[in-house]
């Protein structure tokens, strides 16, 4: 394995080229330069260079005209319109604001296109705040990957009960010291940050510290400093959105969750969307005892029903306490520090922490954009077209601050988009159809296309196919653990809509069956596929008999309930 | 299609087609107006009209002539289709079943529920196999993936609690692992499974004989039954699914050798194991025993394990093993073993010498066909004792079928289910069906004919010893469960460049996964995805890291299908996983030129 240190090195990226030569060339991208072994923890998709297929360019011929016209102010910019072709004019040819996942991605793609390229990021910090942040941004250093290595280590209290069955047996319970754990989990973070640094450097982007605010559609100030810039990306993605009501200060959001100095003894979780459920199951498997507090009566609002009662009753099961129809109204602090909170309905105290999942917010404040024009959206999120150009015409927007499918994959999607549409000369939209996502909750949850409801709401006539069984696992350990997998077909295509998956392993499952609802593949290529025995998965190409068929203007009705092994005869 | 063709079944191949005295229709599709690289469903509707239909953008890798695609298989047998139920008064059964593993109880089940009159016989349960024991649930169930995977899972935990310590947990005193309560569980469990696979006959109205079943006659079965009676039962049609057995390699000593079956259920933990062979079998037993704190020896006498395989893979895999301490003899056999105070004593053809309690020969299985008395009945088997059929799974006697390990195809449970239920489908459901061994459907080459039913077919198509699986884009799921897993689909890079007429594209990624950079765990995983250059078809995929055989479910739906790299692409990732790599591959790692030696990086 080559590392990209060293394979950037041999192939420096030409940061002197002018825009306009790189826009017209048809220069091949760079060498293969293959993600470093090392670096893969965070995820390859940040750090992979595109690769271009020679025949890319012919494709230009069949673009729509609508695809030509968007860019031509692009175009009018490279050839000259603000008067000179060179980069001289401005300091950059693009100036990122924000070090994210679809910040990194943009610049590092911009810059491999031949762009002049810099990115401005706050000082690292575990919490982000107006004046902290970190190159890296929420996904490596407050979201994605600190979360699930505190998942990775909630999990092993159920894989020792799991092991009981299998013979394993300790003199002594084990224990979970809280301060080992987040003292890796930093050192790892500190790790990435850096690695994310090298690859900006190596990429030959400048790396500005400091806190990026617009003056003008061309014009950055980074804590008084000024640079100009033909383009300017806004990636600054989004933070924690807590209520205000009384005794909100003694409350923790996400940010604080990840990085407690002790563990929580007794929790309160307010919220029920993916962020509580993935924090509930941290806590209840490092023993914390957890209490999740929903105003709904089902968790994760705008997922499949079926997986929202299943996951809801499996959480329960591992002895997380929830709270239904219940809204926050204040929280106290007693005398001795344990905090109460009252909802609607009550008040529940003793708690150590109080932990809000309540919703996340573009971080747009005080950046300057209402003065230069960019339009913003009631919540904040800049308001993009569909190649995430802004309401200004040199700034464009990409990730949680335009707050449109907040998953870093999809950031890196759009950054990669954008980058071909700008500096490539290829109008690029991002593809939001078929985008599959997780909840690393236990057990976690994964999916992709549509839900029963929307399916139906859609199309009308749909078969759905389940499948709920306890896992050979499951089997020897004596632990309650299921596992429910849907799949949603449409009736007249045969096309699988949707599939869904709650149980061990389901993010891992579900991305292999994303590429194939993706491609559009039919239910009966799915029956074609032979299964991998004996694996949970292969439950998803042996669903033989729809559970329900719903028909416009039918009752649906239930044929049958799957048990795992009954396929397997 | 199916609507064609359970109008009137009738299929052959276009060899007959085109060399038959057919009506012109047919040999207006010359040879020639097949496009290598195509393929067709071809069909005649009631009214004699033909009907072709592209299926577009399929790789064939053999002259269109060769390929042998349906043959009138029931016509052969009795010229219309059987009609459930019709010639019971003449037959005990419909069906009969010589076998009760993964083919032969959904063979039955599929068949009864079909409405035909089935028997299943099947030998009386034992976790270990002979010519005398066995149980409903056959190898699978009883003595392979099932219990294997139950004990991988248990010794897993062990490198699980390594890794748990970085994440923060302690685990005071000693931590004790008792294999009798694995084993007893493990026993428990199969036996629920046994059950389990009873009721689902039962239920399905399929009559259930203990005994071993033999062949008297061309629709004859005796049956001894334990106790030593005899009893005769005549059916319409008997289908063989025995399954396969552990083999022992030839030399002196062998006795002291175990096999996979009793591995699977041995007393007392080994302290100190020598395996012969490095396929599958012998790896995950490799990882099994190590993670229970064995010593392990592996001898074998290729250069790398797992044969058949891609080669990259391979060595990502001979790595691993070696990483978790299981020692690797490449290029060594044994001579012989002998028995010794402290054990075992093994002697290998280099002049070493190793001692172990326990020695496994994981050295290939042998068909099951010994005591069926096949060939006085006329069933013919090939040199391994493998029973011969064609690709509807019928074997040279027209009213006796096999599937599953017995004949040697696709040892694999997925394999013979799909053999069971097209046996049924052709048989019992109208629909002539053969098994699809390829990863992507219209790849293999379907031609359909469907017929008035005027004219007798029985005179165009010859009766032919058809060459069963000439597989090509060979896909369907190996996967081995050791630590860290290996799971491929599709072609290995050597196949796919034997194959393609095209250069292929190699993209791979080798990686620390994420759990590792806590736990400090060196065990890269490694991923690997093969592309036609010109068509972009992704022809094969493999990974051998945490979770494989789960990822790479998904990822054989889309190969089957014929996913390109564009489509794969195009999905967006799932992060953080390890799965997301497959669609984030963007990367070339090389380009082989058709027709050159592979290379790897490793």
């Amino acid at each position: 394995m080559r590392s990209v240190l060293s394979a950037a090195a041999r192939f420096p990226v030409l940061t002197t080229m002018s825009p306009i030569a790189a826009v017209l060339s048809l220069r091949p991208p760079p060498p293969a330069l293959s993600a470093a072994a090392a670096l893969r923890s965070i995820s390859t998709t940040l750090l992979s260079i595109p690769f271009q297929s020679p025949f890319a360019f012919s494709s230009r011929v069949l673009l729509p005209s609508r695809l030509l016209s968007r860019r031509l102010p692009v175009r009018a910019y490279a050839d000259g319109g603000n008067g000179a072709a060179d980069s001289n004019q401005f300091d950059f040819d693009l100036l990122t604001i924000g070090a994210g996942s679809g910040g990194v991605r943009a610049s590092r793609f911009a810059a491999a296109y031949g762009a002049k390229v810099a990115i401005c990021e706050l000082p690292f910090s575990t919490m982000s705040a107006d004046n902290a942040g970190g190159v890296g941004g929420t996904c490596v250093l407050r979201g994605c990957i600190p979360k699930k290595l505190l998942v990775y280590a909630s999990n092993y209290s159920h894989e020792f009960e799991e092991s009981h069955g299998f013979g394993w047996t300790y003199e002594a319970d084990p224990k979970h010291d809280w301060s080992t754990l987040i003292a890796n989990k930093n050192a790892e973070l500190q790790r990435l940050t850096g690695i994310y640094k090298n690859i900006l450097q190596n990429a030959g982007v400048a790396l500005i510290e400091g806190r990026g605010k617009i003056v003008d559609p061309h014009t950055v100030d980074v804590d008084g400093k000024r640079y100009t810039s033909r383009h300017i990306l806004l990636s600054v993605g989004g933070r924690p959105n807590l209520p205000d009501i009384p005794g909100i200060e003694y409350v923790i959001d996400s940010d604080a969750a990840l990085d407690l100095p002790l563990k929580p003894e007794k929790i309160a979780i307010v919220g029920g969307g993916y962020i509580a459920l993935e924090f509930a199951g941290i806590f209840s498997g490092l023993k914390s005892e957890v209490h999740v507090f929903i105003r709904q009566k089902k968790v994760l609002r705008g997922f499949d029903e079926e997986i929202r009662d299943f996951v809801l009753e499996q959480m329960s099961l591992r002895g997380i306490e929830f709270h239904v129809e219940e809204t926050p109204q204040s929280i106290l602090k007693s005398t001795d520090g344990k905090l109460s909170l009252r909802t609607n309905k009550g008040t529940v105290d003793g708690f150590s922490h109080i932990m809000f999942a309540t919703g996340r917010r573009p971080n747009t404040k005080n950046l300057g954009l209402e003065d230069v024009g960019v339009e913003l959206a009631k919540n904040g999120a800049i308001l993009v077209d569909d190649y995430s150009q802004t309401s200004v015409d040199s700034i464009w927007a990409v990730g949680d601050a335009t707050d449109r499918l907040n998953l870093t994959p999809v950031a890196l999607m759009e950054g990669g988009a954008f980058a071909k549409t700008v500096f490539l000369n290829q109008p690029t939209k991002p593809d939001y159809r078929a985008v599959p996502s997780a909840v690393f909750c236990q057990p976690p949850i994964g999916q992709v296309g549509l839900t029963e409801e929307q399916a139906i709401q859609e199309y009308g006539d749909v078969d759905i196919y389940t499948a709920n069984f306890r896992p050979l696992k499951a089997t020897l350990s004596g632990l309650p653990d299921r596992v429910f997998m849907k799949l949603i077909v449409c009736a007249n295509t045969n096309k699988v809509l949707g599939a869904h998956m709650c149980g061990d392993n389901a993010p891992e499952i579900i991305q292999g069956i994303g590429i194939a609802v993706k491609a559009g593949l039919t239910k009966v290529d799915f029956d074609f596929t032979v299964g991998v025995h004996p694996t949970s998965a292969e439950e998803f190409v042996t669903m033989r008999n729809p559970t329900r068929k719903i028909r416009k203007e039918t009752v649906p009705a239930v044929e049958r309930s799957g048990d795992k092994i009954e396929s397997a005869g | 299609m199916t609507t064609l063709l359970s109008r009137s079944p009738m299929l052959f191949t276009l060899g007959d087609v085109l060399s038959s005295p057919l009506p012109s229709i047919f040999r207006s599709f010359s040879a020639r107006s097949f496009p290598t690289r195509t393929a067709y469903l071809l069909g005649i509707g009631s009214n004699g009209r033909a009907i072709a239909r592209q299926t577009g953008g399929v790789k064939l890798a053999q002259p269109i002539s060769q390929w042998i695609i349906f043959m009138a298989r029931k016509m052969l047998v009795d010229g219309v289709l059987d009609k459930v139920g019709e010639e019971t008064k003449q037959y005990d059964f419909d069906l009969f079943v010589i076998g009760a593993g993964s083919g032969g109880v959904r063979a039955s089940r599929t068949s009864a529920a079909f409405g035909a009159k089935v028997a299943i016989c099947e030998l009386p349960f034992h976790p270990i196999s002979s010519e005398v024991i066995g149980g409903v649930g056959g190898t699978c169930v009883i003595r392979g993936c099932v219990p294997k995977k139950i004990l991988v899972y248990g010794s897993e935990f062990r490198g699980e609690f390594e890794d748990s310590r970085n994440f923060g947990w302690e685990i005071d005193g000693k931590i004790n692992f008792n294999w009798k309560k694995l084993l007893h569980n493990k026993t428990q469990e199969i036996t629920r499974l046994n059950g389990i696979y009873m009721r689902l006959l039962s239920n399905a109205g399929v009559t259930m004989i203990e005994g071993e079943g033999k062949l008297i006659d061309a629709h004859t079965v005796e049956i001894t039954e334990p106790d030593g009676t005899t009893k005769k039962h005549s059916a319409k049609h008997i289908l063989i699914a025995t399954g396969s057995r552990a083999q022992r390699a030839n030399i002196p000593g062998k006795e002291l050798a175990i096999t996979s079956d009793e591995a699977l259920s041995l007393e007392e933990l080994p302290k100190r194991v020598v395996i012969l062979g490095a396929g599958y079998i012998a790896l995950e037993f490799a990882s099994i025993w190590q993670g229970m704190g064995a010593e392990v020896d592996v001898f074998y006498r290729k250069e790398l394990p797992l044969r058949g395989f891609d080669d990259e893979m391979r060595a990502v895999v001979a790595k691993n093993l070696e990483g978790r301490g299981i020692r690797l003899h490449p290029g060594t056999n044994l001579t012989e073993l002998r028995k010794s105070e402290d054990g075992i004593s093994v002697l290998t053809d280099h002049g070493d010498e190793f001692t172990a309690d326990v020695v496994l020969f994981a050295t290939g299985r042998v068909p099951n066909t010994k005591r069926l008395n096949l060939q006085s009945v006329g069933v013919e088997l090939d040199n391994a004792g493998a029973i011969k059929v064609d690709e509807y799974s019928c074997t040279s006697v027209p009213n006796i079928w096999a599937v599953g390990d017995v004949t040697n195809r696709m040892n694999l449970t997925p394999v013979a289910l799909m053999e069971g239920t097209c046996f049924s489908k052709t048989v019992f459901g109208g629909q002539p069906t053969k098994p699809d061994y390829a990863d992507i459907p219209c790849a293999v080459f379907w031609l359909f004919a469907v017929v008035s039913d005027v004219i007798s077919w029985n005179s165009l198509v010859p009766h032919l010893p058809v060459p069963v699986h000439t597989l090509f884009l060979v896909a369907v799921l190996k996967h081995h469960f050791g630590l860290p897993p290996l799971s491929i689909v599709g072609l290995s890079e050597q196949q796919a460049l034997e194959q393609a007429k095209n250069d292929i594209l190699v993209y791979t990624s080798s990686f620390n996964p994420m759990k590792n950079t806590i736990s400090g765990r060196q065990e890269k995983t490694v991923m690997k995805l093969v592309v036609d250059s010109e068509t972009d078809k992704v022809l094969g995929a493999s990974m051998c890291g945490p979770d494989a055989p789960e990822i790479m479910q998904g990822i054989a739906v889309a190969l089957k299908c014929g996913a390109t790299k564009a489509q794969f692409d195009s999905t967006v990732g799932i992060h953080p996983s390890a799965a997301e790599e497959f669609v984030t591959m963007r990367t070339l790692t090389r380009r082989v030129a058709a027709g050159t030696k592979p290379k790897t990086n490793l």
